[in-house]
């Protein structure tokens, strides 16, 4: 009846070895994403759900030695231990992320366009011309103005909220089936925060994608997603339909999460 | 851009003008004078020695001195060497070309040799890390005269064909005259390339620990993309700014290099004049030398603005 999930994750545990220490950060968690299903990770810095996005993607940070175990597959493919070359075709192409900090992210002596191209050119194997028409036009999807002429201009040239944009761009590029988002409005400003989750909201629509949105913040997750994971100190310690995560959450660090929102009807309304 | 370079080419203008006036009271606020030097250690009259003075015009006050060697400069007079009584312009400017060509022969080589090393030392770490920087200190302890004795001691000794002390003119044998330069410009580089080679490991490391380098690889884009595009462009910067540093280090190092491998450019010609007090000489030297360095600035600045579009000089 269902249908067989985009991305299967069983038991999935991350380690962080630095000398003779090592940190368990994910203590084995399982989840699946269905095609097209947005599914959020709600819990604070620390718990586990950016290294779970980066396990995902084997990407982790230069220098820190992430072991990663249990399973994980893409459309019944196991990750886990794919060769680095075939995890490149996979990355971008069919699962692509956004990251946390746009100001950071994308590479200041390169012009916004040719860091657009460059992914087009890796995955879709685009000529020069044709990776440029495409490049304007997903410049345009994500709502950059004159985007045939802001292709040219650096990064220094754009502010937060247009660069998460143009990050934004770079990762639905190639179509993946799967995005991640790594708290992709918490480094930007509240109207630009709702202006990029809307942004995420109609791409994932219009493109179909799958979402698994990694937040700390809940307010960021309402009408976003469908399902939740609540996580802790690397466990998911609740899960349910976001309906029913909001309205009536079962475990007590949820309802203490859910608190910590600030909340318009509290002073306003009445 | 043609602005910025025809700014930057000005402001060469007050600086010069401020290292002539420098060099020249400099040299004469040392002890002794041509007359005396060249007069050596025979026994002259004292009228014999103002005589020399009165010719030369070293009997003026300095400033008079200066006006007029600065009036024939504005003209593109450099004066007439006191020892050979020839322009110094004409002394000059083939030992010039001798040591510029050193020096540029030198440059590359510790470009190259330097932003190698610092490449390999910051992606490969481990062992070729320990290697790499084990040897930079070494070399960094190692004075760049003492590691030219060496290499002359030791090609001297073992591979006597080299003929370390031939030098020949460019014109009359290109190949020769290059392979001649290429142990000069070596012992000239190794220091200089220890500077680069740290400074690239520095940058390429802090590069690499960038949001932006992770943002590459989750595009799935391959290792060489990443390592040109997004790791050696970045890591560019820094390193051209102590390259262009070091090509200053390079021009003052290569007089003593000259020296050590009997090559006719500017350092023999320097230490004779010094030692002569060839006061139009000296001062001809150290003006040609400050407009190459400035010049290499103005380089730097320019290849600045176009790695990196955020640096603007307007």
């Amino acid at each position: 009846m269902t249908a067989p999930p985009l991305l299967q994750v069983r038991d999935l545990t991350a380690t962080f070895t630095r000398g003779s220490s090592a940190t368990r950060v994910v203590q084995g968690i399982s989840f699946d994403i269905a095609p097209g299903e947005a599914v959020g990770f709600v819990g604070e810095s620390g718990c586990g759900k950016s290294v779970t996005a980066r396990a995902i993607m084997r990407l982790a940070p230069e220098g820190t030695p992430l072991t990663v175990g249990g399973s994980i597959r893409y459309r019944g493919q196991e990750l886990t231990d794919l060769p680095e070359p075939a995890m490149r075709d996979i990355r971008g192409r069919r699962i692509a992320m956004v990251f946390q900090d746009p100001m950071s992210s994308l590479n200041p002596v390169m012009t916004i366009g040719a860091q657009i191209d460059d992914m087009l050119r890796r995955h879709g194997g685009l000529s020069r011309q044709a990776a440029r028409r495409r490049t304007i036009e997903l410049l345009g999807l994500v709502g950059i103005r004159d985007p045939a002429l802001r292709a040219d201009d650096h990064p220094h040239q754009f502010s937060g909220g247009m660069r998460q944009r143009v990050l934004i761009a770079i990762a639905v590029s190639c179509q993946p089936d799967l995005l991640i988002a790594d708290e992709p409005t918490t480094a930007l400003d509240v109207t630009v925060q709702a202006q990029i989750l809307r942004l995420l909201l109609r791409l994932r629509r219009e493109l179909g994608m799958a979402l698994m949105l990694i937040t700390h913040d809940f307010g960021v997750i309402a009408g976003m997603v469908e399902r939740v994971h609540v996580m802790r100190e690397g466990n998911i310690v609740e899960t349910g339909a976001t309906d029913t995560i909001f309205t009536a959450p079962t475990h007590p660090y949820t309802s203490a999460l859910l608190a910590a929102v600030p909340r318009l009807s509290e002073r306003g309304t009445a | 851009m043609i602005r910025l370079v025809a700014l930057r080419l000005a402001l060469m203008l007050p600086i010069l003008f401020g290292v002539s006036i420098v060099a020249f009271t400099l040299m004469r606020a040392l002890p002794g004078d041509f007359a005396q030097a060249s007069a050596g250690t025979t026994a002259i009259s004292a009228e014999a020695l103002e005589t020399i003075r009165r010719n030369l015009g070293l009997d003026r006050p300095v400033w008079q001195q200066y006006l007029g060697w600065l009036a024939h400069a504005l003209t593109g007079d450099l004066g007439t060497s006191f020892v050979t009584r020839r322009p110094v312009a004409g002394e000059l400017l083939p030992r010039l070309a001798v040591t510029g060509e050193l020096t540029l022969i030198a440059g590359l080589m510790a470009m190259i040799m330097g932003t190698a090393t610092g490449l390999a030392s910051a992606r490969l770490r481990g062992a070729t890390d320990w290697m790499v920087r084990g040897l930079n200190s070494l070399l960094l302890a190692v004075p760049n005269f003492v590691i030219a004795t060496l290499i002359v001691l030791l090609a001297g000794l073992y591979f006597p064909q080299l003929a370390i002390f031939n030098y020949v003119a460019f014109v009359a044998d290109p190949a020769g005259n290059i392979t001649g330069l290429l142990l000069p410009a070596l012992s000239l580089a190794l220091t200089v390339s220890v500077t680069i080679s740290e400074n690239t490991r520095a940058a390429v490391l802090e590069v690499a620990s960038q949001d932006y380098v992770m943002v590459a690889r989750a595009k799935g884009l391959r290792r060489r993309t990443i390592l040109v595009h997004y790791l050696v462009r970045n890591a560019l910067t820094p390193v051209v700014t102590v390259t262009g540093l070091q090509l200053a280090a390079l021009l003052g190092g290569s007089i003593l290099i000259e020296t050590i491998f009997t090559v006719p450019g500017m350092g023999q010609y320097l230490f004779d004049s010094v030692a002569n007090r060839d006061y139009p000489a000296i001062q001809a030297i150290v003006l040609l030398s400050a407009t190459i360095v400035l010049l290499v600035n103005v380089l730097v600045d320019i290849t600045y603005a176009r790695i990196d579009a955020r640096v603007s000089y307007e």
